[in-house]
């Protein structure tokens, strides 16, 4: 085990001044010499977009590219809940100090302090570019900004657009973009996909593409790369992410050198809607806001199929309000999901497949009456009776928790760049801030941080100091990539086997949601990491993709897709098993408290697990990098 | 410059602004015919000198030039839009059904009853303006006895018939194209929309009774 | 109360095929069976596609991607209507319960002459990109912005400048527009920028070339005929088409 690679590149100094010395320390481009630079940017959610428009605004080229239609489509405008600042517009004691601090301890202390302080620091001016955007935040009838506490934070820091805030921020992120591209300053690339990280003397220097439509392959010659590709949930294939969310991109950096950071910190969220059978194609997450009014039960007796009015309030058990007295349902997400899924275990789950909870708001419809209880989660009630044609005013809802987001990701400096010189990876698709956790609404700040505030000064330092020799696509490593993706390309086609990409990509995702899910142990992780390539065999030699790579063909942009992931899950199996601690998200069920609280090993687990590819059929290597905290004291999470 | 201009003109919502202005203009019009009719019903003598006054006024002229002027803005632009419209979807749909929350059978029909509408025009005008002439004198001033024209025109029932169609089709018309005409002159609202629909839509009912009555009055009065 | 069900039923389904842009397609029937009423429209979809390519055939392509109704991705018409028979309800959020065993359902592209099909269902709206682009957004570079705070905007103006912008950009209202108008697309985004401060500065060059794309683009001309406001998943109301054709004429002086 080494720490060659992994320097953190974390200034010095008190970490206060650490991003504004930093700024001021790194090198600039001069502004008539801008032009002269090519940057790609692949993905364009909320920190591709505001990436992409903030370098071209500097005066730099970039290309962007996207798998959808359109950049707007992309999977960070689903988020719902909001955004956090340290604005403290409420008065209530909020800093970014605070905002720094709870980031940090919400991530169970795995996560690089440096990197979140900064994170903070700029989140206020995040606020303020969204509303010079034109963004229409919720506001109060003085005409101010309102504000809302979220996810069990003790401070109203959450600035949100109804119930659609993603939405807004990517669209005030897509209108930046559109902006730039209509000024020529931004090549748009839409439907296509990046199938190869091309790599020049050891540095990032392109990317070959897939073009959706007609399948032609296409290179793009570039002086730095930057990932902003999101997160790899669908690894699990059933979670809340997008039909087209996928770890490709990353992936890839990762078998040709960027070491890949945490990959089992998943999150998964309590408040999902569960799945109906082996039909479902993905999950639909409510808002966690569910649970300030909701009162989450079950039956307290085993395989009850009684209906709901049958069951007395005796025959009850408000299972987090018994075990958590002070926080009840307000528990944070990893507690109330690990939860759900043992009453389950244990027999009590309710609804046709006996994976769900009770989501009750009868009380709260006694109490505040039907029409608050309507204000409140109106949209939400509606949402969950179109899909289940329940009518959650009659009778509870029923939960259950689902993968929702993923902390790890490409290992990244502080200056966001990879163990790859001058490929960055912003966003989700990047380990960088959220620790072994992430917080409510701290996703959206993180890609809009990234995007907006922190690679539009550390890329131009890259290239200021890079020195790139000319190249052009005419380049060798061009040649060797693009023919190595046709060949994948060539053999995914040719395998002519008997099961769908989709059958392939459900028994990996039983695999990993039973073994590498809510809760993990070292019997379940090993059976996973034998199950795994098993799957990765039968797949390379039974799968089945019908037409041609000349035209649209969304099973061979499937198929490609679930190969990764396949591989990821792996990964990600291998890392939850070395991890022996709980952290987070990562609950391993030999390390909890007596409280069956996740159990820390600060001695030796403090570090960030960043992995390194070896090559097909290799183990990869472990790298470490220690994490050290000066200036958070690390304590034990207790909400009893 | 005036390149620009053009293309400002030419444009999609001011091709809309022109239809709503001229339209209200003719839907004033409208009220004007309404209250000449009016004196019909009150003498001969005052609807023949009315009659008199409007066409030997030296201005006639130029209010027929600028009425023909509007009409003719309306139903060019009309056409335009219909074309355009119609090309705008050049591969049709299988099949289309319309969502009945939105769409109604006056707003899709526009093209065809205006058609209608500009057809009975036409007619009224050969009916009327370049039909029999009648002389009669009032006050020692010899003149047209419209009045005349208009009780023999409607003893036919027939007549009366398809001009009570004719109105009932323009009150379809103004049905869509009073409400229209100011949510395309950008007075929709959240509030008042609603209002300006029903004022259409009385209007509509105005029309059609109104000037149905006229024609069912001159029967009842019996010609001469 | 209906609630999940085990419930199966067999569909008739009319469906659009087309190798791709260029060639000619054709309504194909299929007929599917044990059809789980508690899918989506979409899984009926991926059922149907995966028995396709299990009997060798070339599956159905058709976009979709959020599947919770706000990426905007999803689109067909469905027996003749955009998004399908249900109101303000995306294709992704329709689900088979609504519908008959044994019924008939005709599902076709998006049609305008501004959308071409790719193939079978798949269909090229980047042309709402390029309205987007003509000047749906606030010239602000990163960096430029004053505190949040600094100006004080009117609640009820901050909710209707929401309301226009929760359109998701699925063409749904051009797609059911009998002219093929682009107008309540458009307006929502000069509406909401129209509605705030910070808009303002640009609001005459921002609708003055935003209609203008649009009109270059093929898009057909608005005769307020109000399908779009019917079919909108997202319930945004022509209101905003009024609002942008007053803006229009404000921009006139």
């Amino acid at each position: 085990m080494t720490t060659s690679k992994l320097d953190s590149n974390v200034p010095s100094g008190p970490i206060q001044q650490k991003w504004d010395q930093h700024c001021f320390d790194m090198k600039l481009v001069n502004p008539s010499n801008r032009r002269k630079f090519n940057v790609i940017v692949v993905g364009t959610g909320l920190a591709g977009s505001s990436a992409a428009s903030s370098l071209a605004e500097q005066g730099y080229n970039v290309s962007a590219f996207c798998i959808q239609d359109s950049p707007r489509r992309a999977h960070s405008i689903a988020a719902q809940g909001g955004i956090n600042a340290a604005k403290n517009y409420p008065n209530d004691g909020d800093s970014i100090w605070r905002l720094f601090y709870d980031t940090v301890k919400g991530g169970d202390y795995r996560s690089r302090e440096a990197n979140v302080y900064r994170l903070a620091q700029v989140s206020n001016n995040i606020i303020d570019q969204c509303v010079a955007q034109g963004i229409p935040f919720a506001r109060d009838y003085g005409g101010m900004l309102a504000n809302r506490s979220f996810g069990g934070a003790q401070v109203s820091r959450t600035f949100y657009a109804r119930g659609q805030t993603g939405q807004q921020l990517l669209l005030g992120a897509y209108s930046g973009l559109m902006k730039e591209v209509s000024k020529g300053k931004i090549k748009l690339y839409t439907r296509c996909e990046m199938v190869e990280l091309v790599m020049i003397d050891g540095k990032a220097r392109g990317i070959i593409t897939r073009n959706v439509i007609n399948g032609k392959m296409e290179r793009h010659l570039a002086d730095a790369v930057i990932l902003a590709t999101g997160g790899y949930g669908n690894a699990y294939f059933l979670s809340t992410n997008a039909m087209a969310s996928n770890c490709s991109a990353a992936f890839r950096a990762y078998r040709k050198g960027a070491y890949f950071a945490n990959p089992c910190f998943t999150q998964i969220h309590p408040t999902c809607i569960p799945a109906a059978g082996d039909h479902q194609s993905k999950l639909t997450l409510m808002s966690e806001s569910l649970r300030n009014d909701g009162r989450i039960w079950v039956p307290k007796k085993e395989n009850d199929t009684r209906p709901v009015s049958q069951i007395s309030e005796e025959e009850r058990d408000y299972y987090l309000e018994r075990i958590y007295p002070s926080f009840g349902n307000l528990v944070p997400r990893d507690v109330a999901s690990r939860n759900a899924k043992n009453q389950c275990d244990a027999g009590r789950g309710v609804g046709p497949t006996g994976l769900s909870v009770y989501l009750d708001f009868r009380d709260a419809i006694k109490r505040d009456g039907v029409d608050t209880v309507k204000a409140k989660y109106g949209n939400l009630f509606d949402m969950y009776e179109r899909i289940t044609d329940e009518n959650p005013y009659k009778v509870p809802m029923r939960i259950f928790p689902a993968i929702h987001y993923t902390m790890g990701g490409s290992w990244v400096d502080y200056n966001l760049m990879s163990t790859i010189p001058g490929l960055f990876v912003l966003g989700e698709a990047n380990f960088s801030d959220h620790g072994a956790n992430r917080l409510g609404a701290s996703a959206l700040m993180q890609g809009l941080a990234d995007g907006y505030f922190v690679a539009p000064n550390t890329v131009p330092n890259y290239l200021a100091s890079a020195n790139l020799q000319e190249a052009t696509t005419g380049h060798e490593a061009f040649g060797e990539a693009e023919d190595s993706s046709k060949k994948t390309f060539d053999k995914l086609l040719n395998i002519n086997g008997k099961k769908t990409v989709d059958d392939f990509h459900k028994e990996l995702g039983k695999v990993m949601w039973e073994h590498v899910g809510m809760a993990r142990n070292e019997k379940g992780l090993k059976e996973a990491l034998k199950a795994i390539p098993k799957i990765k065999e039968e797949f390379w030699q039974n799968v089945k993709v019908p037409g041609q790579n000349n035209n649209v063909n969304l099973e061979l942009e499937k198929a490609g897709r679930v190969a990764d992931f396949i591989d990821l899950a792996e990964l990600m199996a291998l890392d939850a098993l070395k991890r022996k601690e709980s952290c987070g998200g990562h609950f391993r069920e030999e390390c909890q408290t007596k409280e069956n609280e996740a159990k820390r090993d600060d001695e030796k687990f403090c570090h960030v697990s960043a992995w390194e590819h070896k090559g097909e059929g290799k183990a990869p290597t472990l790298h470490k990098e220690n994490l050290v905290y000066k200036n958070v004291k690390l304590t034990q999470r207790s909400y009893k | 410059m005036s390149q620009k201009c053009c293309k400002t003109m030419n444009s999609s919502i001011m091709k809309k602004i022109f239809m709503g202005i001229s339209g209200l203009l003719l839907c004033t019009f409208l009220i004007g015919h309404f209250a000449g009719n009016v004196l019909y019903t009150v003498n001969a003598d005052l609807f023949n000198i009315y009659a008199h006054k409007l066409v030997t006024n030296p201005l006639i002229y130029v209010a027929e030039a600028i009425l023909i002027i509007i009409f003719l803005a309306h139903v060019v632009t009309g056409i335009r839009l219909t074309i355009q419209n119609y090309t705008a979807r050049s591969h049709k749909y299988y099949l289309k059904v319309k969502t009945g929350r939105g769409s109604t059978f006056a707003s899709s029909t526009m093209i065809y009853t205006g058609v209608l509408i500009l057809a009975f025009i036409v007619a009224h005008l050969i009916n009327f303006k370049y039909g029999a002439y009648y002389g009669t004198t009032v006050d020692g001033e010899p003149m047209r006895d419209l009045h005349k024209l208009v009780a023999q025109f409607f003893m036919i029932k027939l007549n009366i018939g398809w001009y009570i169609g004719a109105m009932v089709v323009l009150g379809i018309h103004v049905s869509h194209g009073v409400w229209s005409a100011f949510q395309s002159l950008g007075l929709g609202h959240i509030t008042y929309t609603s209002y300006l629909k029903v004022i259409g839509k009385i209007f509509a009912v105005f029309t059609v009774i109104g000037f149905s009555a006229f024609t069912l009055y001159a029967l009842i009065q019996g010609g001469y | 109360m209906g609630g999940l069900s085990d419930k199966k039923i067999t569909l008739n389904l009319k469906i659009w095929r087309q190798q791709d842009g260029i060639a000619d397609g054709k309504m194909v029937d299929y007929r599917l069976n044990d059809v789980k009423t508690d899918m989506s429209f979409l899984e009926m979809l991926d059922l149907l596609n995966e028995r396709l390519i299990r009997e060798g055939e070339d599956p159905i392509a058709f976009d979709h991607d959020c599947r919770e109704g706000i990426c905007g991705a999803c689109s067909l018409m469905i027996n003749g209507q955009a998004h399908g028979p249900e109101a303000e309800t995306t294709t992704c959020q329709l689900h088979v319960r609504k519908f008959k065993d044994e019924q008939t359902i005709v599902v076709g592209p998006f049609r305008a002459e501004a959308f071409g099909v790719h193939k079978d269902l798949m269909v090229d709206r980047s042309a709402l990109d390029a309205i987007v682009m003509a000047g749906g957004f606030i010239t602000v570079a990163t960096g430029n912005a004053p505190d949040a705070n600094a100006i004080a905007i009117r609640k009820e103006n901050a909710e209707l400048s929401m309301d226009a912008a929760q359109c998701i950009g699925c063409g749904a209202c051009i797609a059911s527009c009998p002219n093929a108008a682009a107008m309540l697309f458009t307006s929502a985004k000069v509406s909401q920028f129209a509605l705030l401060p910070q808009g303002k500065i640009e609001a005459r060059e921002r609708v003055r070339t935003m209609v203008e794309k649009m009109d270059d683009l093929g898009f057909g001309n608005c005769t307020n005929e109000q399908e779009c406001e019917a079919t909108c998943p997202k319930g945004i109301k022509i209101t905003n088409i009024a609002r942008m054709n007053r803006e229009f004429i404000k921009s006139l002086f």
